[in-house]
């Protein structure tokens, strides 16, 4: 019984100490976004280039995905709301429903998948290589020139790859409203914005940057915990990437809390 | 040393090349970051450095593909890059392996003797041999 205690303690501590990490490198990178002389020439350039790798090399998978995923649940949901005899809420189901939860959660999944894996391997990386050291001696600032650039492409490319999702979502909304509910443009229209509520939003978007920011922060946070051993690396993007999927989940969970307040 | 920190521009086997990196963003990266140079200017000088080695051909190389004589060229080049910089080579032999002597190592500082300073060997002493115009202390 008292292992156990002291387990349930220690484990308890740990993660405190991790969220406090995460909390206070959070706090130190997005007052550095703030602070207009930490971009230049360089930090512009690692920008585009992030920018290209997450949310342009990407285009055509995710909108063969959100095609698909988008008509199947589109189509699922339009013929439970006709056999229910919920016709008038059909907007809000797509508004409520697959814009504002389903859309960011596909969209943080698939750019976690792929960037963030990718920038824990890099830093890990980095790091085994001493290559973080190589920034340090010639005096440049890791977290401007490594990490600024990376989160703030997280934030850009979570929220505009989820309105993207949520276009092909409501276009494929659109054809599939005409065949099961012989809806026209203008009626379809009407009842999605209808359903539209700022605050829904606002929720929407704040979720979004808190994906960006977390997604990418967590995988460089967990690179820089590899050690100057090569084993080290799977480790810590193994961590990292189990870390951004809880992020994740605390996020969805804080936003449809603060949605039922 | 303390003092000169901000000037130098150490060459070690211990501060290598950034991997994800290409040859000429190598070296420009203390010029984009540190005076915030545009990037087609930066590029244009880096080529024109490159040029003085007969390198340009490398210039969109990766470090990994890069023999150790063409990576001692970009790392004195970046060491160079460095605004009035002291150029301190950390035990050359050890990047320049294959080397004999000194003679690379000479012709290779000599060729950008304008971009520094001043220039420190640190090397050990059984090496001294190895070095053409010894003046160590």
């Amino acid at each position: 019984m008292k292992i156990l205690v002291e387990h349930i303690g220690l484990s308890f501590l740990h993660t405190t100490q991790s969220l406090k990490e995460t909390l206070l490198f959070a706090f130190k990178v997005v007052s550095r976004i703030l602070d207009k002389n930490a971009y230049n020439s360089a930090v512009r350039m690692v920008l585009t280039d992030q920018i290209y790798f997450t949310s342009v090399q990407i285009l055509p998978l995710f909108l063969t995905v959100a095609a698909i995923f988008g008509s199947v649940l589109v189509v699922i949901l339009m013929l439970m709301v006709k056999e229910l005899g919920m016709v008038q809420y059909i907007g809000r189901f797509m508004i409520g429903f697959m814009v504002n939860e389903l859309s960011p959660f596909i969209t943080v999944l698939l750019i976690a998948l792929r960037s963030s894996a990718a920038i824990n391997t890099e830093i890990a990386v980095m790091k085994v290589n001493q290559e973080i050291k190589t920034l340090e001696v010639f005096h440049i600032d890791t977290i401007n020139y490594l990490f600024l650039p990376r989160i703030i492409n997280g934030v850009i490319s979570v929220v505009l790859m989820n309105c993207l999702f949520s276009i092909v979502v409501l276009a494929t909304g659109l054809l599939f409203s005409k065949l099961i509910f012989g809806m026209s443009f203008n009626l379809y229209a009407d009842v999605l914005l209808n359903s539209i509520y700022f605050s829904d939003l606002l929720i929407l978007l704040l979720k979004c940057i808190t994906y960006g920011v977390f997604i990418t922060l967590i995988p460089i946070l967990y690179g820089l915990r590899a050690t100057n051993e090569l084993t080290s690396i799977p480790v810590s993007v193994l961590n990292g990437m189990v870390k951004v999927f809880i992020a994740i989940v605390i996020i969805e969970v804080l936003s449809l809390i603060i949605k039922l307040m | 040393m303390m003092e000169h920190q901000h000037y130098s521009g150490l060459i070690s086997l211990d501060i290598p090349l950034i991997s994800n990196l290409d040859v000429w963003n190598n070296i420009a990266l203390i010029k984009l970051y540190k005076e915030n140079m545009p990037k087609r200017e930066a590029r244009k000088l880096v080529l024109k450095l490159l040029h003085r080695y007969h390198l340009e051909d490398i210039a969109y190389k990766r470090s990994t593909s890069l023999t150790e004589e063409q990576k001692f060229c970009v790392m004195l080049l970046r060491a160079a890059m460095v605004h009035e910089a002291i150029i301190v080579i950390d035990r050359p032999f050890i990047i320049l392996h294959n080397s004999k002597d000194s003679r690379f190592m000479e012709d290779a500082l000599e060729k950008i003797d304008d971009l520094y300073k001043q220039c420190h060997i640190l090397e050990y002493i059984w090496n001294k041999s190895r070095y053409i115009n010894n003046d160590a202390e």
